[in-house]
């Protein structure tokens, strides 16, 4: 099938690596994935057909290898990459690479990642277009010019890392003295995280919510939305429940951010899956641009279960020239999807990260029941990657279905060997704020602080701040 | 052609003077390498080892569009485990690459069957990216099997060279 593309090779591990094969699969094409010495046993190396070893279990000296990678494609005689999420998807240098050793990148052009992976550029092409964006500023180099720009923004503003993104490298900063000290570490940080520390300061809009839309777009010049999920259950900036289509908004506020994605999509020249993330004002109900993630995203199956669109399918279809399978009046979001993000984290030690061996895994099937998982009992979780164990993802006719039958998949799933983060799930599920929909993206911590112990699990109140032990 | 007793010590006396470290001459069924580092003069006589106990193995089948399932190897990297048969120890990839077993094509081959090795020895060269890396042999001994071809991709940990240890 497809005459471009007959052979992918996939520089990823995990879930996404699993997933990625499937789709494979299912369009026809070999799959070659690339492997660390860590991941020789993993679900993904059985499931393909071909396992290239890259290097030792450190991501650095494989995972994150743009060369190597480039020279096991070559090798194997791939004509395409498929990034996955994370490690190489977003660097410029593996897309640039594939395209000197005519290799085609699964994923957008590479220009596309240079800007959007640029915050502060990203910010102003898309105000250029536009589309709001979050008062702020441009890089701030000291802390006189940091105490200007807050004066004229106001307070409480947030200190982000120009490199940043994805939440990593962002600080709240409530009144002027406190810019200071919290620039000083910031810039600390940023430098620490991101080999550079540059910052820039942006409102901070306490009540918000996360809303971004997801965008496919082909190498003929059609870009369509696929309509947008919530993703406000947070915890440190890091996503854990995820929903579409987005609960409790106007009719008229999801029609103008749906809009104003595929037009940021279409000036950028966007091709491939993306997502445009943009943050809503609970108070005032505007919204404006966060920013653009140049990837298949980890909440992706909640798009799909809605629209039956297989957007890893399409992804390699458009990197072979293919146009989209549909058109945007085809795109009609039915019922309501679910993804919660299990993972091998105990919630009574801060979230510590669990890995160990799998002595008993079972997860349930159903209707509406759909696991993403690289997992099977006997797998041993390596310590040198993140702790997503599975994607457990429920769809329904209505939201509260989808909710019920997460629930039931959650109460079912068996795991025995790592500590998880099931209970801590069930507990949110329950939540009145989460039953009526459309929380903000503090909320969850908020409870965390207040009523889910985490030494005794779920449901004991009135035990004090369970935030510090 | 034949080597005397009485030609491999001339070589030798022109390799000491020499600013050479290495020799390699091949006539034939004779092979000869002469290395002046590590300890000492190596001669090495391939006639014996070729028709010898060990069969060259051919390098494993690894053409270009056919897919190759699952490597068979796993093992931790530098607990150098005896192989299986004959207590011999591999030579691993340190890394993924095209293999290349002499350093131009003009040249002889680094090692090949019936080679002495000491762990600082270059057994071939990885190339990735136009990136040149030695692979060091590790070990000290006589070169058994030969597992890989130049232009042959290898992953890394793969086995290239099977290694007889000193005893």
């Amino acid at each position: 099938m497809m005459g471009a593309i007959s052979r992918v090779l996939i520089a990823n591990r995990g879930e996404i690596a699993v997933r990625i094969i499937k789709a494979c699969k299912a369009l026809g094409v070999e799959s070659v994935l690339t492997v660390s010495d860590a991941d020789r046993e993993s679900m993904a190396a059985r499931l393909a057909d071909r396992v290239v070893c890259i290097g030792p279990p450190r991501p650095q000296e494989s995972y994150l290898k743009a060369d190597t990678i480039v020279a096991a494609a070559r090798g194997t005689a791939s004509q395409a990459i498929h990034p996955g999420y994370g490690f190489l998807a977003e660097h410029p240098e593996l897309s640039r690479l594939c395209a000197e050793h005519e290799v085609t990148f699964i994923g957008p052009p590479e220009h596309c990642l240079r800007e959007m992976g640029n915050k502060l550029l990203a910010r102003r092409m898309v105000a250029s277009y536009g589309i709001p964006v979050i008062p702020g500023s441009e890089k701030v180099r000291h802390i006189e010019e940091a105490l200007d720009v807050a004066g004229k923004i106001g307070y409480p503003i947030l200190l982000k890392a120009a490199a940043g993104g994805g939440g990593r490298g962002i600080k709240i900063v409530t009144k002027p003295a406190e810019l200071q000290t919290t620039f000083e570490t910031a810039a600390a940080e940023a430098r620490a995280a991101f080999a550079d520390d540059a910052l820039y300061m942006e409102k901070y809009i306490p009540l918000a919510r996360h809303i971004e839309v997801q965008v496919l777009g082909d190498s003929h010049g059609n870009v369509t939305h696929l309509g947008e999920r919530d993703c406000s259950v947070q915890r440190r900036y890091q996503k854990v429940i995820e929903e579409s289509p987005a609960p409790s908004l106007p009719e008229r506020l999801r029609e103008e951010i749906r809009t104003a994605a595929v037009t940021i999509a279409q000036n950028i020249g966007y091709q491939s899956a993306g997502t445009v993330e943009f943050i809503l004002d609970k108070d005032t109900e505007k919204f404006y641009f966060l920013e653009m993630n140049t990837r298949v995203q980890v909440e992706h199956p909640v798009t799909e279960m809605v629209t039956g669109v297989d957007i890893v399918q399409e992804q390699i279809r458009i990197a072979a020239g293919e146009p989209l399978s549909f058109k945007q009046s085809e795109v009609v979001l039915t019922g309501h999807a679910i993804e919660c993000r299990l993972t091998a984290e105990a919630p009574e030690r801060d979230f510590a990260p669990s890995p160990g061996r799998l002595a008993k895994w079972a997860v349930p099937k159903g209707t509406g029941i759909r696991i993403d998982t690289h997992c099977y009992q006997g797998y041993a979780v390596p310590p040198y990657y993140d702790s997503l164990l599975a994607k457990v993802i429920t769809f329904g006719k209505d939201r509260s279905q989808a909710v019920d039958r997460m629930k039931y998949a959650l109460s079912n799933i068996v795991v025995k060997g790592v500590d998880t983060v099931v209970p801590f799930l069930l507990f949110v599920l329950v939540q009145p704020e989460f039953v009526k929909g459309g929380v903000h993206t503090k909320w969850l911590e908020g409870l965390l602080e207040h009523s889910y112990d985490k030494k005794q699990g779920p449901g004991a109140r009135g035990r004090g701040p369970g935030r510090k032990q | 052609m034949t080597l005397t007793e009485d030609d491999v010590i001339r070589i030798l006396k022109l390799v000491e003077q020499s600013t050479f470290d290495e020799l390699h001459l091949e006539t034939g069924e004779i092979k000869l390498v002469v290395r002046k580092k590590g300890c000492g003069t190596v001669v090495v006589d391939t006639q014996t080892a070729a028709t010898g106990t060990t069969p060259i193995p051919s390098a494993p089948a690894r053409e270009e569009g056919t897919p190759v399932s699952k490597p068979g190897q796993r093992k931790g990297k530098k607990t150098k485990t005896v192989s299986q048969q004959e207590g011999l120890l591999p030579i691993k990839a340190p890394l993924l690459g095209t293999v290349y077993r002499r350093p131009s094509p003009e040249t002889p081959h680094y090692v090949d069957v019936g080679s002495l090795v000491k762990e600082d020895d270059t057994v071939c060269l990885i190339e990735v990216m136009k990136v040149f890396t030695a692979v060091k042999a590790g070990i000290s001994g006589r070169i058994a099997e030969v597992l890989v071809e130049t232009g042959e991709m290898v992953e890394y940990g793969q086995p290239l060279f099977r290694v007889e240890p000193e005893a």
